[in-house]
């Protein structure tokens, strides 16, 4: 079953056609996989999703409801999850507390109760504390649980922004290049872990990757794009070969 | 150095972490109460002062140091405070009764202020919120019904159960009482969902907006809770200057509550102490200083404007983290002397940020 759907969605910035009547649709359960050149138009995808950018046509669904026009934050509400390109990490805090922060669509309480932290208060804080570590178990992330992200290398910075994704609970998990500024080995460890997050949570997942050795191992179906456009959607291999891919890649 | 094993959730949520802090802090709540034993009626009245600085940082700070938004008019939400209360109490009302509902209508108008204000940002920002602060300041001069203009309005003594609460002492208790009671409220914000979600825009809005954070709601709720409580520390600075006219609420009182929170360094709330402590006993130091130095330099006009800017200007540039981060740099020389490293708190320029969103 289609967990999201895009119908025919484009943008444009003043005169840059940066996405033209794309469509496409993420099964449930699986990974799928966005790669194309440079300003191709992968991460605009994401941020239409997410509802970054307002697509100036086409519509996006999401588990049947129309997401074309609900205000940003209520995407993460529906259960889209995402990362970004170059992290964007709340930096002055530390890890645990930006997992808290991902934790924050599940919370119950509201300013007054917080002001006084009620003891309702205090239970969820510890309910929240439980589901960040488990995913900090999850992710390896002990030894960094209580370092301020300024403090950490770029690699522990990616896998922190994919695990306060994951606390969120999404439905869908939208990473957008996640083997950027990673080692070859951190680069298998993240294709296990995608395993794990398909498999044991059942969450879907969407990504932006160069990587396509990456894409290969990880993904079941993907999409590639250039220029704004679909030129190519079926298995890895499939994909890997098709003629448009390879021109667009290479050139003529 | 110290590591503090951790062995249940909690100790990362309480507000001691560890029976040292227990200890310190009490011994802090000790003196507070014991400091009329020691000081005089003069460094009483400094030191109620201080706190009351220090109920309006609280405030502040939850805004500036933690929202990430700067207002440059908060002096307005101290003078709706004063003049709420005073005129409440003018009517007859109960002290706590009055000093309540002035912090609930400052942080009412301060919410309602917030809803246009906040769609602007950086600089835009602090211009709109010193032009609601003109705007507070005309209204307070020619409103003369209500605020009694020029002319001004006097502050009836504060009673409680016929205690007169007026008397320095019992004055002091009850603005170190506040002040306790504002900084667990302040403190509590930032340990839940609340606080977590004003940090979250402070460091990334696009990041923020995707955690499921409603950027409008949480900016313009840090708006009203911090206008609230610097409303509540009007009340009582109104019985501190006993009466009222609109040239003690100038945009010099929101440059110096600024000040505060920056000196007292963005992002603490042990900053806000230091702060306050700083601004509630500059203008003596200021006072001192004329007096010392040959009357040529020490009768300067707006020596004391220019003083704050000087010494904003100065840790802006030399120390953004302000008393309190200065204050944590010499701790972790002493901790981990003789070792200490040069460069630990070197700040770091990132070359990552291009492709920031907006």
């Amino acid at each position: 079953m289609s967990l999201l759907v895009a119908e025919g969605i484009s943008v444009s910035f003043g005169g840059v056609k940066a996405v033209q009547d794309v469509s496409f649709s993420i099964n449930e359960g699986e990974v799928f996989s966005i790669v194309g050149p440079n300003g191709a138009g992968k991460t605009t995808i994401f941020n239409l999703i997410s509802r970054i950018y307002n697509t100036t046509g086409g519509r996006l669904f999401f588990d049947g409801v129309d997401i074309t026009r609900v205000p940003a934050h209520s995407i993460a509400h529906l259960g889209i999850a995402r990362t970004f390109q170059n992290t964007e990490l709340f930096d002055r805090e530390t890890v645990l507390k930006n997992l808290l922060i991902g934790a924050h669509i599940h919370r119950t309480s509201n300013v007054l109760s917080d002001l006084f932290f009620l003891p309702g208060v205090r239970r969820q804080e510890l309910a929240f504390r439980k589901a960040a570590e488990d995913v900090i178990d999850l992710l390896d992330l002990r030894s960094y649980r209580d370092q301020v992200i300024a403090n950490l290398p770029y690699g522990v910075r990616k896998m922190v922004e994919i695990a306060r994704a994951l606390c969120l609970k999404p439905r869908l998990l939208l990473l957008d290049e996640p083997s950027s500024g990673l080692n070859p080995e951190e680069t298998e460890d993240l294709s296990f872990w995608l395993e794990d997050i398909v498999e044991d949570l059942g969450i879907t997942v969407a990504m932006v990757e160069h990587d396509m050795k990456l894409v290969g191992q990880a993904s079941d179906r993907v999409l590639a794009m250039a220029d704004g456009k679909v030129i190519a959607l079926g298995t890895p291999a499939e994909v890997q070969t098709h003629p448009e891919v390879l021109r667009a890649y290479l050139g003529d | 150095m110290r590591y503090l094993k951790k062995t249940r959730y909690l100790q990362d949520i309480n507000l001691f972490k560890h029976n040292g802090q227990r200890f310190w802090y009490g011994l802090l709540l000790l003196v507070m109460c014991l400091a009329p034993l020691g000081l005089d009626r003069f460094l009483l009245g400094e030191l109620s002062l201080v706190y009351i600085y220090a109920i309006a940082g609280v405030g502040l700070m939850l805004l500036v140091g933690y929202s990430g938004q700067v207002s440059l008019g908060h002096a307005a939400f101290l003078a709706i405070g004063a003049y709420a209360h005073a005129y409440f109490l003018n009517l007859g009302w109960p002290f706590p009764l009055s000093l309540f509902t002035s912090m609930l209508l400052t942080g009412l108008i301060g919410g309602l202020v917030a809803i246009p204000v906040l769609r602007m940002s950086g600089i835009y920002l602090a211009v709109a919120t010193l032009a609601f602060a003109v705007i507070v300041e005309q209204t307070l001069t020619h409103w003369e019904s209500v605020t009694g203009g020029f002319r001004g309005m006097l502050v009836p003594k504060p009673e409680f159960f016929s205690a007169d609460l007026n008397a320095y002492i019992p004055f002091y208790y009850l603005c170190g009482g506040v002040l306790i009671l504002v900084m667990l409220a302040g403190l509590n914000l930032l340990r839940s969902p609340t606080g977590r979600a004003m940090v979250a825009v402070r460091d990334s809005e696009t990041s923020a907006q995707s955690m499921g954070i409603n950027l409008a709601r949480t900016k313009s709720t840090a708006f009203a809770i911090s206008a609230g409580f610097t409303g509540l520390a009007g009340g009582l600075f109104a019985h501190k200057i006993g009466y009222l006219a609109p040239d003690a609420f100038t945009l010099l009182t929101s440059i110096q509550l600024l000040l505060m929170v920056v000196v007292g360094g963005l992002g603490s709330m042990h900053g806000v102490i230091y702060g306050a402590i700083f601004i509630g006993l500059l203008p003596s130091g200021i006072a001192v200083f004329r007096d010392a130095v040959p009357p040529s330099i020490g009768q300067i006009p707006g020596l004391e404007p220019g003083v704050f800017g000087l010494i904003l200007v100065l840790f802006l540039i030399y120390e953004p983290l302000g008393i309190y981060g200065r204050w944590q740099k010499i701790r972790l020389y002493f901790e981990e002397f003789p070792l200490y490293r040069r460069s630990t708190y070197k700040r770091q320029k990132t070359y990552l940020r291009t492709e920031r969103l907006r």
